[in-house]
């Protein structure tokens, strides 16, 4: 479904953020990437969504070289591909079915949500989103209200709206306490295997990934260094990982 | 080891001293050359004005009468003045609404981190501050050449000074909101417009309005005076009686 081919992020200084990676995911799979700080996981998420583009590389999703559009090409191509933020990235003054049902834009044009409107259909489908997560009864209250737990749900919720075939999860459970990621992470694991979704998810908890991945990603300043299936990563490769960029 | 450190830290250790003791010297020399030049300006100033502090003393007696005679209002005449004040305030509310019309768009060209181009960005950043070094009475006579004595022009010229403050104003309100929102919702596949209204502008809202409010008591404030030029407004009334 996806596949990342020699994906390469170097910046306007000089600095190679991401090194000729590559990387496949399949529907119904949760990939977890793994990586100390400044090893380039945000980096290569984003590129993967385009923002910011890729220097070089190929970004595949189904029969279409996400890489090469750009424009209104890119725009729809965008919509099979959700992305959720560290920071839930609400908007902290609009409700939380508003939130939810905005991630459904893509697929409208009309004058009715150029003006600020949501179409009714999308608010009802909304619903059904905020109940997949948990959080009917706070349909109505403002997103600047929820704790951080609530506002993740609320942008997994938006993800879905969205009707994505991808979803990138850029440390999802950086800022929540152990039980709430562990909440998070089991919404994610569902959606990969009931609804088919392919999950890439950068995480910095390993026990998490132990407990919710297929397969593991070590990245080390930009490049690969391990794509194993869970049950064949030892607790030492990943130390190693972490050592390597300590040393 | 240890000796041989504490050699060679020494003339650095003393270089780094007198590095800092020649710059909290020339530190010194600076704001005392800058305290100078702000106490010339000021100097200069009062004597272009031709300030006489004194006068305010000797001149105390005449505003004691003007108050005097103001208060308490005379509520007799008030057939005579509540249509130049309502058009007063109304040339305010037209002239605040026109203005952000104009401005909003013209403050998203002009907002750096959601103009669609650098050129845009730098023209529409022109017209704001165009609008707003032409004063508002040099619109309002322009505005009255082109439609006539009355309020219409008043309001016209309220409106596109108001550009001026809303635009460069709303323009910085959208540059330092929170992106993040904006990015999340560009990534969906949103469109632009759609990312503006349903990101944008409910995110800063509130800062609009508080803005606005602001610039509606200025453009009630300058309609008294643009009766002068014959824009309407209370003191076109005054002007007419006398």
């Amino acid at each position: 479904m996806l596949r990342v081919r020699g994906l390469t992020m170097r910046y306007a200084d000089g600095k190679m953020a991401v090194a000729d990676f590559d990387l496949s995911i399949e529907p119904g799979e949760v990939v977890v990437v793994l990586g100390s700080n400044g090893s380039g996981k945000t980096t290569l998420l984003r590129c993967i969504a385009r923002m910011p583009s890729p220097t070089a590389g190929e970004i595949w999703l189904n029969d279409t070289n996400l890489a090469a559009l750009s424009g209104e090409r890119l725009r729809q191509a965008r919509l099979s591909l959700a992305l959720i933020w560290q920071h839930a990235s609400l908007v902290r003054r609009r409700s939380v079915l508003s939130n939810i049902a905005s991630g459904a834009l893509g697929r409208y044009g009309g004058l009715w949500t150029a003006l600020g409107g949501l179409p009714a259909v999308e608010r009802r489908a909304a619903y059904d989103y905020l109940h997949a997560v948990g959080l009917v009864a706070l349909a109505g209250q403002r997103a600047g209200t929820l704790s951080g737990g609530q506002a993740q749900r609320v942008a997994i919720a938006r993800a879905l709206a969205q009707r994505p075939q991808v979803l990138l999860a850029d440390e999802p459970v950086a800022s929540l306490d152990p039980e709430a990621a562990d909440d998070i992470m089991r919404l994610l694991r569902h959606l990969a295997t009931h609804e088919h979704l392919a999950v890439l998810c950068v995480l910095h908890q390993i026990e998490l990934a132990y407990a919710y991945a297929d397969r593991v990603v070590g990245i080390r300043d930009g490049r690969i260094a391990f794509d194993r299936p869970c049950a064949e990563l030892s607790r030492d490769a990943v130390r190693q990982l972490y050592l390597s960029e300590a040393a | 080891m240890r000796c041989a450190n504490s050699i060679s830290a020494r003339p650095l250790e003393s270089r780094r001293r007198g590095a800092a003791t020649r710059r909290a010297q020339l530190d010194r020399g600076d704001s005392l050359a800058l305290q100078l030049v702000l106490v010339a300006i000021v100097v200069q100033a009062a004597i272009v004005v031709r300030a006489r502090p004194q006068d305010l003393i000797t001149g105390a007696y005449g505003m004691a009468d003007i108050i005097r005679r103001a208060t308490p209002p005379d509520f007799g005449k008030i057939d005579m003045v509540w249509w130049p004040a309502l058009e007063t305030i109304d040339l305010g509310i037209f002239g605040t609404l026109g203005g952000i019309i104009m401005a909003l768009p013209l403050a998203i060209l002009a907002a750096a981190n959601v103009t669609p181009s650098r050129f845009l960005y730098y023209a529409a950043r022109g017209v704001i501050g165009f609008a707003r070094a032409v004063p508002d009475l040099v619109w309002a006579l322009l505005f009255v050449t082109a439609v006539g004595l009355g309020p219409f022009p008043g309001a016209l010229a309220l409106s596109v000074h108001s550009i001026g403050m809303l635009g460069r104003l709303f323009a910085e309100t959208i540059e330092h909101m929170d992106m993040a929102p904006i990015d999340a919702l560009t990534l969906t596949g949103a469109r632009r417009v759609q990312v503006f209204t349903h990101g944008v502008i409910p995110s800063i809202l509130p800062s609009l309005l508080g803005i606005a409010l602001y610039r509606l008591d200025e453009n009630i404030r300058s309609s008294l005076v643009l009766g002068f030029v014959g824009a309407g407004g209370a003191s076109a009334s005054n002007c007419s009686r006398r």
